[in-house]
């Protein structure tokens, strides 16, 4: 019996070690590479002097780095709630549908997930592109004026997010359809036997029970448009970047525009610390909520 | 045992193989030229390698222009993977050497390639030179140049006598001829690439150059009146915004099928613009066109340039064979001397012997701006400048506002002296 545990764990270690192995060398390894960089303004390639805090004292003073932080917080708002709220209410409607119907349904609403972004971008330049976009034709139609949107401030975070929760959704359907189908259909025959209306069964039962499902959604949305940059680099191209310009791609501007390795770390650390501050805290109290009813 | 014995034949392969390659020496090409120019250059690359078979041969790759090739060479030399010959920038060398990314082409390189100083502009040589050393061989000057449809502009009576568009030497001028094209139900007399800071760079320093104004003057950005002169180029454009006689929010792409659909008259983009128009012609699907240095808007002509080289990577821990440098720099002195073929990619070829060919004169629509030659402008010499680098960065912030109406000149030119300065 004794033999055979340490042979499971002998097994185990053996399973696990090129994981882990892996992880360590292209994980965190270079993330403790990157805290220490952080002190040092060392340039893209190489090393440099130690600095000390000076790298992150800067930012506090840094225009560019404001105007980052700020879209990315905005950005968040206008795609993590909305998304999961979008991707809800058409997990709802699915799941009424049956069979063929249901799995063609959910195919069409899948389908911009499995597109990569530089596909996303180019469908979507067609539309809103000032000169030659479908969308400014129909403006003109309409009589109403052209909007320059992927090049105006006002209105290119809120584009770049409703291409976003467009070409996610499908993900956050998938994980809800799940959810909806581990509830027994025996507690909706029960609430139907009592006469529960449609919004009752829905806020005494679906809603309850589907809520850990709704904490995974907002919190892999969370932390995944925290990190937002393929889309804003790719739909400021050409554009106005450095006032489109996110934490990430703040990130990518020094390091490899500005050969500033050392200042691109600091960045890259603040970011870190905040995707994690945030995150643990935002499934903490979600967890929290759902567990008082 | 089977494992040793493996090892042992994967060991004779590959000495195998290395005995076969010698014979021909493989250089592993990149560049960033990816329009109409790249075709080009992959037929002189063709053309390369046929007349070097069984010696050399060029193994090209065509990456993305800008940050990221810039980005991957720097990264790519740093751990010894970086190509053996690539395009560049010679805007970008200042930066280049400063992250020792460059390998210098020396004394004994440029007798090996039968080039010298003296087939080169002084302007180009200096472009490649830092502290009297050169890093890269000058390939072509590219400035920028007005492209015009030359059926809009005759319809509006703006063409003179020898076909060119008239107003070409005053800011009012030019602005009439914008006007009679506007009044003669042209949508946009001029297609701008108003969308995008980086590129209207270009034209705004040439517009600066054409008030004798300069960038940096020692070390500091803008000093003296020179911030004046960039309100006055910056003006000059949004006053055109204003007057509804150039494109807004425009991207590059945009800009150019405006310009090659017809609804754009005239249009100030780069030589490398040139094979789109002579292909797009020879199919018959584009109009009668021209290509003319910039107006002079200001007091005097000038003209933004700049300029492709060829340079050898300092691949980090990893020696280049002699064999292999003498082919690099076969390579490179090839495509120097037949740079003729480069030429109908729009590109001033850099090699003086071959501007000073007659084919050369008689090639247009070169021989039209060839004009621009002496009134060219360099980037200024610093490793803050060059395409894609934090000059064009930061001042391009502040141009995409301004050129569409959102924030005036003067306010721009603060911010631009402001955040230049502390970089």
């Amino acid at each position: 019996m004794l033999t055979n545990r340490r042979k499971d764990a002998l097994v185990a270690a053996v399973l696990v070690a090129p994981f882990l192995a892996i992880y360590l060398l292209v994980f965190v390894w270079p993330t403790i590479q990157m805290f220490g960089i952080s002190f040092t303004d060392a340039p893209l390639i190489g090393s440099g002097e130690w600095v000390g805090l000076d790298n992150y004292a800067r930012l506090d003073s840094d225009p560019r780095f404001r105007t980052a932080a700020w879209n990315t917080a905005y950005f968040v708002l206008l795609t993590v709630l909305p998304g999961t709220v979008v991707a809800l209410l058409i997990a709802l409607g699915v799941a009424r549908l049956k069979g063929r119907l249901q799995a063609a349904v959910l195919a069409l609403f899948f389908l911009p997930y499995i597109l990569p972004v530089s596909v996303v971008y180019l469908i979507w330049d067609w539309v809103l592109n000032f000169q030659f976009g479908i969308l400014m034709h129909v403006f003109d139609l309409l009589g109403i004026d052209r909007i320059p949107i992927t090049k105006s401030r006002t209105w290119f975070m809120p584009a770049v997010g409703i291409v976003t929760i467009w070409w996610t959704a499908g993900f956050s359907i998938l994980l809800f359809l799940a959810g909806l189908r581990s509830i027994p259909a025996e507690i909706y025959e029960a609430a139907a036997l009592d006469s529960a209306g449609r919004w009752t069964t829905f806020r005494r039962i679906t809603w309850p029970l589907l809520w850990p499902v709704t904490t995974l959604v907002f919190t892999i949305q969370l932390i995944a448009q925290l990190k937002i940059f393929d889309q804003v680099y790719l739909f400021s191209q050409g554009g106005r970047p450095n006032d489109n310009v996110v934490l990430v791609y703040y990130v990518f501007q020094r390091a490899f525009q500005q050969d500033q390795g050392g200042r691109a770390a600091a960045v890259a650390v603040t970011l870190f610390v905040l995707v994690v501050v945030v995150s643990v805290l935002q499934f903490t109290l979600l967890r929290m909520a759902g567990g008082r009813r | 045992m089977t494992v040793n014995g493996l090892m042992k034949a994967a060991l004779i392969a590959t000495v195998g193989f290395a005995g076969v390659a010698r014979a021909e020496e493989t250089v592993v090409w990149w560049d960033f030229l990816g329009g109409g120019d790249g075709v080009r250059m992959k037929k002189m690359i063709e053309d390369f390698n046929a007349a070097h078979a069984g010696q050399v041969r060029i193994d090209a790759t065509t990456l993305e222009w800008g940050t990221p090739f810039y980005a991957k060479v720097q990264t790519s030399a740093a751990v010894g993977e970086a190509p053996d010959l690539m395009t560049y920038h010679a805007s970008r060398i200042p930066l280049a050497v400063q992250q020792g990314v460059l390998q210098e082409i020396t004394a004994e390189d440029w007798a090996a390639m039968g080039l010298s100083s003296a087939d080169f502009a002084p302007a180009t040589w200096d472009a490649v030179s830092i502290d009297g050393k050169q890093y890269a061989v000058p390939l072509d000057t590219h400035p920028i140049v007005l492209y015009y449809n030359k059926d809009l502009l005759a319809a509006a009576g703006m063409l003179d006598e020898n076909g060119l568009p008239k107003g070409l030497d005053s800011r009012e001028g030019f602005t009439a001829t914008l006007q009679a094209l506007k009044d003669n139900g042209v949508t946009f007399p001029l297609g701008s690439v108003t969308a995008d800071g980086n590129f209207m760079f270009r034209t705004i320093y040439s517009l600066m150059g054409q008030q004798g104004g300069s960038l940096m003057t020692a070390g500091e950005f803008l000093a003296g009146d020179n911030g004046e002169k960039l309100a006055n180029a910056l003006g000059v454009l949004a006053d055109w915004t204003k007057a509804g006689l150039q494109s807004t929010y425009t991207d590059y792409p945009a800009t150019v099928a405006l310009f090659t659909s017809g609804e754009a008259a005239m249009m100030i983009n780069g030589v490398w613009e040139v094979p789109t128009m002579t292909d797009l012609a020879a199919q018959g699907k584009l109009f009668n066109w021209g290509a003319v240095e910039l107006p002079v808007i200001f007091d005097q002509p000038a003209t933004y340039a700049d300029s492709h080289a060829f340079a050898i990577p300092a691949n980090e821990g990893k020696e280049m064979t002699p064999e292999k440098r003498a082919a690099v720099l076969a390579v490179m002195s090839w495509m120097s001397k037949n740079s003729l073929f480069w030429a109908t990619a729009g590109h001033i070829p850099a090699n003086g012997a071959v501007t000073a060919s007659d084919e050369y004169k008689a090639l247009e629509p070169n021989a039209t701006y060839s004009s621009l030659t002496a009134n060219m402008i360099f980037d200024p010499k610093t490793p803050l400048a060059g395409v894609a680098g934090p000059i064009f960065d930061v001042m391009s912030t502040y141009f995409v506002p301004t050129l569409n109406g959102e924030m005036d000149p003067a306010e721009a030119v603060e911010a631009i002296k402001e955040e230049l300065n502390a970089l």
